[in-house]
């Protein structure tokens, strides 16, 4: 990762977020065709819902009728038994509802949860090049994870508890209302207060939350570093020092828990708190009015139920707001990923099923990426007939990978500057120019499956026999074959780990079974000595032999073969030619051939490197 | 993503019934048991306060407020008396309730701290051979969610289960005092509750499990195939990766409808209980009334104190799987805790004074893998103040030198020797202190350049400054911001690679050693940087037995000695020009390039054709 990529991926947040302070509950139509699609689900899980919330009220009027005839001494115990035989009716009517919202309402949840997962990997698979670089595998990992599961808890648990939450509250306040208004009042009366506090606490606890994730990845970094460096910490006796520092951060984050814990030590008990205040005003003065014969023993007792009833709306009350934030704010980070448009499309009406021959020709092509005022690539014009094998050589950073992603379509190029087979590749669809290009990239990624589907996953009918081939092409059949289970041999965390060089071979392998016109390798044997590369190249030249190649190597040696290698420094082509011509020239290619083949003398080094 | 980690070991760790692993906690435990009763102490006030409460209520209807024996103004002056009671109980209550979460959060962090960081002191002490079979991703998930899994359980769970517990068998001994008939007769619901729990407990912790390690395989898909994006767009694979996804969505819905169904059908069974027992209350009770056996307000708190009851038992099954997964992370945790890999030390080391730095390796065999040895058989000495250089290809052996010599591992066979002892009687601390190991990779840690430059050392202002110099660093230290106390590092600047370097030579110009372990890379550096650490390396090597990896031909050539390593073996050994005279191993490492060219064989003695 680039050190300056993460920067810019914070501010560009920063920025959306300003932007985004208008109404973050627009993004709420990113989930609307789903709620017309799962209407008729969604009303009778809410229909439900409320019904075994009206049942349950009901409950308390059941009590209050047999407390009242207990009090009068009406009750018998027939009678007594169909007070009993009636609570279990409803009961057993409420668990049966309560089953059916359940799987309407959560199932609904979770089904969202999919239909938006789907969409997001969907999308995503069609973003470009200068998406990726703006936002960090963290970040899109994040919200396909963490944002997608906080959308999900709030409209499936969070809906379900809102609708509940306020539906038994009004109707508690209703049913006690209907018993007494001014009971009611006093009763409610310190509820308003829970809001207050609630709202003045949370906004502190999201703060102090924040604080202490954040020490926690300092404190993840801090380990993994170590670890990482293992070798020298203890070469340099460092291990107390280490633990030392390792002491403090943890004593930091032992401090910032605490500061959190201050507040949520607050934050939770005080519904039960202002719940129970309820209580006690109910118990005073309902009881002096009952004691003045006001209301009945049995509407006080109804009355302290319905308090009790209230206590969980009035904990859900919080909680779910607290949902519905988190949840608008993650969709609306969703909602912004959906929205982003590839600057790369295929053009209308672009041909299908061109076939490509391989013949390249880039005219005085200049490039930037988006937002750097730098060029990374100035006026370079370069013509590699179908067949020929190119070699590009350069330092670091010289614009050689550039070159290659925009030759590969990754990034978008102004008209007319890269053609293939003499055709404008804006004017062919992505497609034809992908499908023309085997490419090797630096940083080899393989995927956690066997070698076979590694090697074969651009071209699933690849027959074993053309899959060995490739692998003994690339030089890497041997170790193949040395593993337990050969090709099925899984890779990754659960399989086997590969060396840097394998890897590298592995994709050269895969590249060569697409047979496609165009090879494209990215200094992608960086990791195999010398001779090896060069015998790779070597013998990947023979086997593609009519293909048109591009090798990029910050080794100059095994280019020597090429029909014409360029010289790139700052984003310009500096020198050109096969390599007994570069030699001859004794210039930059000359300078660092010498300096890379250890034949120069270390003053002559110096000389020649304050020359250029 | 270090999230994904650990989730697929979690299957058959951790049993809640493995007394082992509670006695292992209980150990980190210890130091702070008076704190940890204190927050037990506390939550039993709470549970004591909210126990009170309807007991109170009971109290008021059944003294005062039915009371017809007394006066209206003694009924009410009752009523307000026992009302500040349950006042003060409620403040009382919440009080305790925030201590207890502050006292809670104190002790379960302290004691986090102290297992994370003896987990940390153990894991640095262990072998290099561990850390090379442990990748850094999975420790650092050790230390930091591992952790963060059992702190859970400490707050969340093993107060409130042990508060719950109390709960139960509290209200069920209220209860009992109160009408002991009743009680009984509603404690057949015991068992079958117990039963419900136990088999619904089993069955949602498979469900958590089915989900989170679906949920695992999703994350790890979408982080490999957000890596590799551009591969999977070039090779045109996008509707084959979103196939694949869709399908791991789909089992993962899957697994989260199972879910959905468990809780249906539990949650309802646990309310229909509830119903039932009310229903008994009522129609027992009632009965009870009627004979006069019983109160109406103790029906009334019975009723309450079964509302109480229910509450625990809910959440019982959630925090059974949070406790399991606690456990398991225990588990992983003790494992690493166990890990006896650390290099046997004797306890009467030799003392190391005024050494002269002759290093001997007799017919030294190691191996890192059972059966494929490194090295083999090898033997060599470097005198006291010779510069000896280490030539070869990748996995010929060179590292594994210095990892002996370091003493980071001890050879299989044959001894290492230094001025003629064993290092096996060395402490290694001591030895790693005599031993100065600059490579490529540099550990830079958090603080200013000064404190890294001397990390555990004491220096006044004009030593430091010789250092600077010497080590070439003068340039840099003058063009930064706060000269030697500028902050480098996590949070401070960044350095490049070149300069990080020459802080490598400034650290071990300042430990003065009798030894210098040089793996010398060949890092991406400009010409001026290149330039300064070839002085540093000049001012390194200088009177001190030195062992360099070298690339730079110009380190090369300054050795009194080379050998010339090829698996594991020396092949050849001597000075530059013998060997290139040789025209051996050596002159063909050196030539190799040219050979592979167009046959333009450059004359030995490394004479590139001169530019002028």
């Amino acid at each position: 990762m680039k050190p300056g990529g993460k920067t810019d991926a914070t501010s560009h947040f920063a920025a959306e977020k300003a932007a985004k302070e208008v109404n973050p509950w627009s993004a709420v139509k990113v989930i609307s065709p789903y709620l017309k699609r799962y209407s008729i689900r969604i009303t009778v899980g809410f229909l439900a819902l409320i019904a075994v919330d009206f049942l349950q009220l009901c409950v308390p009027r059941i009590i209050k009728n047999a407390v009242d005839d207990l009090q009068a001494g009406l009750a018998t115990s027939n009678r007594l038994l169909v007070y009993g035989a009636i609570i279990i009716a409803i009961a057993l009517a409420i668990a049966m509802l309560r089953f059916v919202w359940r799987i309407l309402l959560l199932g609904f949840s979770r089904r969202l949860e999919m239909h938006l997962r789907n969409r997001m990997i969907s999308h995503i698979l069609t973003l470009d090049k200068a998406f990726f670089q703006r936002r960090t595998t963290g970040e899109i990992m994040a919200l396909a994870t963490n944002d997608l599961s906080s959308v999900q808890l709030a409209t499936g648990m969070g809906l379900v508890a809102a609708v509940d939450a306020l539906f038994m509250g009004l109707a508690a306040i209703g049913f006690m209302a209907f018993i007494d208004w001014r009971l009611t009042l006093m009763a409610i009366a310190p509820m308003p207060l829970l809001a207050i506090l609630t709202r003045f606490l949370s906004s502190r606890l999201h703060r102090r939350f924040k604080r202490v994730q954040e020490q926690f990845s300092i404190l993840t970094e801090y380990v993994r570093s170590s670890f990482s460096s293992i070798r020298l910490i203890k070469a340099y006796n460092q291990e107390t020092q280490q633990a030392g520092r390792f002491d403090r951060l943890g004593t930091t984050y032992v401090r910032d828990n605490l500061r959190l814990a201050a507040i949520y030590g607050t934050l939770f008990p005080l519904s039960g708190l202002i719940g129970n205040l309820s209580l006690f005003i109910v118990l005073f003065f309902g009881g002096r009015m009952t004691i003045h014969g006001t209301i009945t023993a049995g509407d006080f007792v109804a009355f302290i139920t319905y308090l009790f009833m209230m206590t969980w709306p009035m904990m859900a009350l919080g909680w779910v707001s607290d949902l519905f934030q988190r949840g608008v704010t993650s969709l609306d980070r969703i909602h912004a990923l959906l929205k982003e448009q590839p600057a790369l499309r295929s053009p209308a009406g672009a041909e299908q099923g061109i076939s490509i021959r391989g013949a390249i020709s880039i005219r005085s092509l200049s490039f930037g990426y988006p937002n750097q005022p730098r060029l990374v690539l100035k006026n370079i014009s370069l013509d590699i007939r179908q067949g020929l094998l190119l070699g590009v050589v350069g330092r670091t950073g010289s614009g050689k990978t550039t070159l290659c992603h925009l030759l590969a379509r990754l990034y978008p190029v102004p008209s007319g500057q890269i053609l293939l087979d003499g055709t404008d590749i804006n004017r062919l669809s992505l497609a034809t120019v992908r499908g023309a290009i085997a490419y090797v990239p630096q940083e080899v990624v393989l995927f956690s499956e066997s070698i076979a589907f590694n090697i074969s996953m651009g071209r699933k009918d690849a027959t074993w026999k053309e899959i060995e081939e490739v692998a003994r092409a690339a030089a890497i059949h041997d170790e193949i074959m040395a593993m337990e289970h050969g090709y099925q041999t899984r890779i990754g965390e659960r399989g086997v780990k590969l060396s840097g060089g394998q890897r590298q071979r592995l994709a050269i392998a895969r590249a060569l079974l697409l047979d496609r016109p165009i090879i494209i390798i990215d200094d992608g044997l960086s990791a195999v000595d010398m001779e090896t590369e060069h015998a790779i190249i070597r013998s990947i030249a023979s086997y593609l032999k009519g293909h048109t190649c591009i090798i990029v190597s910050h080794r100059l040696a095994p280019l020597a073969d090429a029909d014409e290698i360029v010289v790139m420094e700052e984003g310009r082509i500096v020198e050109r030619g096969t390599h007994s011509q570069l030699l001859e020239r004794s210039g930059f290619y000359a300078t660092i051939y010498y300096q890379q083949t250890s034949l120069a003398g270390a003053s002559e080094l110096a000389g020649r490197a304050d020359a250029t | 993503m270090q999230h994904s980690y650990g989730y697929f070991e979690e299957d058959h760790l951790g049993q809640i019934g493995n007394v082992g692993l509670w006695r292992r906690l209980l150990i980190f435990v210890a130091p702070y048991w008076k704190w940890v009763s204190l927050a037990v102490f506390l939550s039993l006030i709470v549970t004591a306060a909210s126990l009170a409460l309807p007991r109170l209520i009971q109290l008021a209807m059944d003294e005062y407020i039915l009371q017809t024996r007394l006066s209206i103004d003694q009924r009410v002056s009752g009523l307000l008396y026992l009302s500040l009671i349950f006042c003060g109980i409620i403040l009382i209550g919440f009080v305790a309730n925030f201590l207890q979460v502050i006292v809670l959060e104190w002790a379960g962090q302290k004691i986090m701290h102290a297992m994370r960081q003896n987990l940390f002191v153990h894991l640095q002490r262990l072998n290099l051979s561990f850390f090379n079979a442990h990748p850094v991703g999975k420790l650092v998930t050790r230390l930091t969610n591992d952790i963060q899994n059992m702190y859970e359980m400490f707050t969340s769970v093993i107060v409130t289960l042990f508060n719950d517990g109390l709960k139960l068998i509290g209200i069920m001994a209220i209860l009992f005092w109160m009408n002991w008939r009743l009680t009984l007769l509603l404690s057949v619901m015991l068992p079958i509750m117990l039963i419900i729990t136990l088999w619904f407990g089993r069955l949602a912790r498979d469900a958590f499990r089915k989900i989170r390690t679906n949920l695992a395989r999703i994350n790890a898909f979408i982080q490999e195939a957000v890596s590799g994006i551009t591969i999977i767009q070039l090779f045109l694979r996008e509707q084959d990766t979103l196939d694949r996804f869709t399908d791991l969505n789909r089992i993962y819905y899957r697994s989260t409808i199972y879910q959905i169904h468990i809780f249906g059908l539990f949650i309802p069974l646990i309310e229909v209980m509830g119903s039932v027992t009310m229903a008994l209350i009522i129609w027992y009770g009632g009965r009870e009334i009627i004979q006069d056996h019983m109160t109406l307000g103790i029906l009334t708190a019975f009723i309450s104190y079964m509302r109480l009851f229910f509450q625990p038992i809910r959440e019982l099954s959630q925090k059974y799987s949070i406790v399991q997964s606690a456990m398991a992370s225990a588990e992983r945790i003790f494992q690493l805790l166990e890990t006896r890999d650390v290099l046997p030390v004797r306890s009467d080391p030799v003392v190391l004074n005024d050494l002269q730095g002759a290093i001997e390796f007799g017919n030294v065999t190691f191996e890192y893998d059972p059966g494929h040895p490194i090295l083999k058989d090898l033997s060599f000495r470097v005198e006291p103040g010779e510069t000896l250089a280490l030539v070869g290809a990748t996995g010929s052996g060179k590292t594994t030198i210095i990892n002996l010599l370091e003493r980071f591992y001890d050879p299989g066979e044959g001894d290492i020797k230094l001025d003629g002892i064993s290092l096996k009687n060395f402490d290694p601390h001591r030895l790693r202190e005599q031993i100065g190991l600059v490579m490529q990779d540099v550990f830079v840690v958090p603080g200013s350049v000064r404190e890294n430059i001397l990390l555990n050392l004491e220096a006044d202002d004009d030593q430091l400054e010789r250092l600077v110099q010497l080590s070439q660093l003068s340039a840099l230290v003058n063009r930064l911001p706060d000269g030697l106390a500028t902050r480098i590092g996590e949070g401070g600047m960044d350095l490049s690679a070149g300069q990080k370097q020459l802080l490598a030579f400034a650290r071990v110009l300042a430990r003065d050693p009798s030894i210098l372990v040089l793996d010398e890379a060949t890092a991406n550096v400009d010409s001026e940087t290149e330039m300064l650490i070839e002085q540093a390396i000049q001012a390194a090597l200088a009177n001190r037995t030195s062992i360099v990896i070298a690339h730079r031909l110009s380190t090369i050539k300054r050795a009194d000695r080379i050998l010339v390593m090829d698996h594991g073996t020396i092949v050849e050994q001597g000075t530059h020009r013998e060997l290139m005279a040789q025209k051996g191993v050596y002159y063909h490492l050196q030539s190799l390039q040219n050979d592979l060219g167009r046959n333009e064989v450059i004359p030995a003695g490394g004479r590139a054709p001169v530019r002028e």
